[in-house]
């Protein structure tokens, strides 16, 4: 009986990770692919073993091959930050844009952006690239540390967390769009790109930069998951067998306000996706966090890959925020899925 | 007789409402023992207390001896188990799976279930009678079902000391009596200390060792229900007025009547 049911779960677990991974490697072939300058499958394996010509290098290894490495990384750090919240709360519609978390680390970027004094679109030195996933870092953490402490009153109620990050998330959105309404046409639409999420901006020096950080975090949630597990089962009865439940809350929202805050550093706010990974993911594997989380890191990316290759090419050479594609392609998705399963 | 735990001055507060001002109170290893008392007594709060559920504000919880608060909460899980009054079920998860909870405070940082979780949580399923129901999912079953499940989590964790608040409330008659029967069998042939929380008076005087009587946070009366299960001692707990047999066969009390003491139209069959 035993054999027979983790054979099951095997093929229930496995069949759906293969698929999936089996969509991301489609969907980052095609975001090779496909741009300003077209290349065939085979094209861009070549360019990617080495021998491509210069236009080709250029546009697969510094233009395209970054800003999907970058989709995956912010994929992953968003689906983490979102289902870890949704554990936390046990909440299932907890995602780090909602309860003030991106927001918080828009703002910082945006303060941050208004007080450079250079130019529109200028190149970003490298100081200020190293400063902006610390200053959404802070950002993040203070929002985050706020709607905690808002929220904190003899113990952390879910309800009251995501109440209290809900009203956080719309002061803070209305200091953004005042911060904006002053500012000189340039800087404006350089935070739009921030507020509404865009990978336009990613090289090789941002993935070096949160690449590292994203995946320490995640290791360490991986490794805490049995906790977020256990959170599932009530304060009280978490309590009881073991979990030091008011101490890996607070570790955990700590986590996921990290992972938010390095995907907005790079990337912007952008909505949805820590929802919809963690959503799906957990349709297809079930609710186990050492599962379900880097299944959602997967699908989260399929999301951003595809959305970026159709931000970038849709009205070409116009491109639309990310985050606005997201939402597009992702949240019908989503429905659909919800409908089905009635 | 041993003493499995033991109250000493203990008081628990949320914000600024004293709920349990000075609780004293040893319960015995091995036996039965249940708490009783009216709604907002703290009975539950006391129990929440030994459990380090509800932090203290005053005094000091001993387990076997030895005080509580030095403990980590995962050591503590290891000798007392709590099943508290409504837990959350997971979504989708089944019987095996949240009995494998049980064995959370053993569990290494990286590693899985061992071979010896896997005997424990066929151990409790089996002791609790839901090893049939181990692949199905936990929100499809019955409330009575779903009760000895959770039971059965609470067993895995192989604590020799288990505290259930209100096990048998939201259940019928005959699953009340099924789960208390199964709480006295794990009391007396794993020698478990089982405490409860319970507000059927009639099935507290049958099931247990030792009936604790709790009224504002104080411990009203304590004893043996034959000897502490009376008129008088309910009429203060509850401002009843309780009229009280002897079950012929086995002796035990009942209560067959709790008219309210001011009560005074008392209907007459023919």
């Amino acid at each position: 009986m035993r054999l027979l049911s983790c054979a099951g779960v095997g093929a229930r677990s496995w069949l759906p990770g293969v698929v999936v991974v089996a969509v991301f490697l489609a969907a980052v072939c095609v975001s090779l692919m496909v741009g300003s300058y077209t290349m065939t499958p085979g094209e861009v394996v070549a360019t990617l073993m080495g021998q491509g010509s210069k236009l080709q290098n250029f546009a697969v290894l510094q233009t395209r091959l970054p800003r999907t490495v970058l989709a995956f990384l912010v994929g992953t750090a968003l689906a983490f930050s979102g289902g870890i919240l949704q554990g936390v709360t046990r909440n299932p519609l907890a995602e780090p844009g909602m309860i003030g978390i991106n927001a918080g680390a828009a703002l910082a970027v945006v303060l941050w952006i208004s007080a450079q004094t250079s130019a529109y679109y200028s190149q970003l030195d490298l100081f200020a690239s190293v400063g902006m996933p610390v200053v959404a870092a802070m950002g993040a953490l203070l929002s985050t540390g706020l709607v905690y402490g808002l929220s904190h009153n003899h113990g952390i109620r879910p309800v009251r967390f995501i109440l209290t990050g809900i009203g956080v998330n719309g002061g803070i959105l209305a200091i953004i769009t005042y911060f904006q309404l002053a500012m000189s046409k340039g800087s404006y639409n350089q935070v739009l790109t921030w507020t509404n999420g865009s990978l336009w901006g990613s090289s090789w020096t941002y993935i070096a930069l949160v690449a590292p950080l994203i995946l320490a975090v995640v290791a360490i949630v991986l490794a805490k998951a049995p906790s977020l597990d256990a959170l599932a089962l009530g304060d009280e009865l978490a309590c009881g067998i073991g979990v030091n439940v008011s101490r890996q809350r607070a570790a955990f929202v700590v986590l996921a306000a990290l992972l938010a805050a390095f995907a907005t550093a790079v990337a912007g706010s952008i909505a949805f996706l820590g929802l919809l990974g963690p959503q799906i993911a957990r349709r297809l594997v079930g609710p186990r966090a050492r599962v379900m989380l880097p299944m959602a890191a997967v699908v989260s990316s399929v999301i951003l890959v595809v959305a970026d290759t159709v931000a970038r090419n849709a009205f070409s050479p116009i491109e639309i925020p990310v985050g606005v594609v997201v939402a597009v392609i992702g949240v019908p998705y989503f429905i659909y899925l919800m409908i089905k399963e009635r | 007789m041993p003493c499995a735990i033991e109250l000493r001055g203990v008081q628990v507060a949320y914000d600024d409402t004293v709920v349990v001002p000075d609780a004293n109170l040893s319960i015995a290893a091995g036996k039965v023992t249940m708490l009783i008392g009216p709604n907002g007594c703290g009975k539950s709060t006391t129990l929440k207390a030994i459990a380090r559920i509800n932090p203290l504000r005053k005094g000091e919880v001993f387990l076997h001896g030895e005080s509580v608060a030095g403990m980590s909460q995962r050591a503590l899980a290891r000798k007392l188990a709590v099943l508290p009054q409504s837990p959350a079920v997971p979504e989708g998860i089944n019987v095996r799976d949240l009995v494998a909870y049980g064995r959370f405070p053993y569990r290494k940082p990286l590693g899985g279930l061992s071979k010896e979780d896997h005997e424990v949580i066929d151990w409790a399923m089996r002791r609790t009678g839901v090893e049939a129901l181990a692949e199905r999912r936990v929100d499809e079953l019955s409330g009575g079902q779903r009760q000895r499940v959770w039971i059965a989590l609470t067993l895995a964790q192989k604590a020799d000391v288990m505290l259930f608040d209100e096990p048998t409330t939201y259940l019928d008659i005959s699953h009340q009596i099924e789960v208390l029967e199964l709480l006295r069998r794990l009391n007396r042939e794993e020698g478990a200390t089982v405490v409860v929380v319970i507000h059927e008076l009639n099935l507290a005087a049958k099931y247990a060792d030792h009936i604790v009587g709790m009224r504002a946070g104080k411990v009203a009366f304590e004893g043996a229900p034959c000897d502490v299960f009376n008129e008088a001692n309910l009429r203060a707990l509850y401002d009843i007025e309780p009229e009280i047999l002897r079950d012929p066969a086995r002796g035990y009390p009942v209560c067959i009547d709790y008219a309210r003491v001011e009560s005074a139209n008392p209907v007459v069959c023919a």
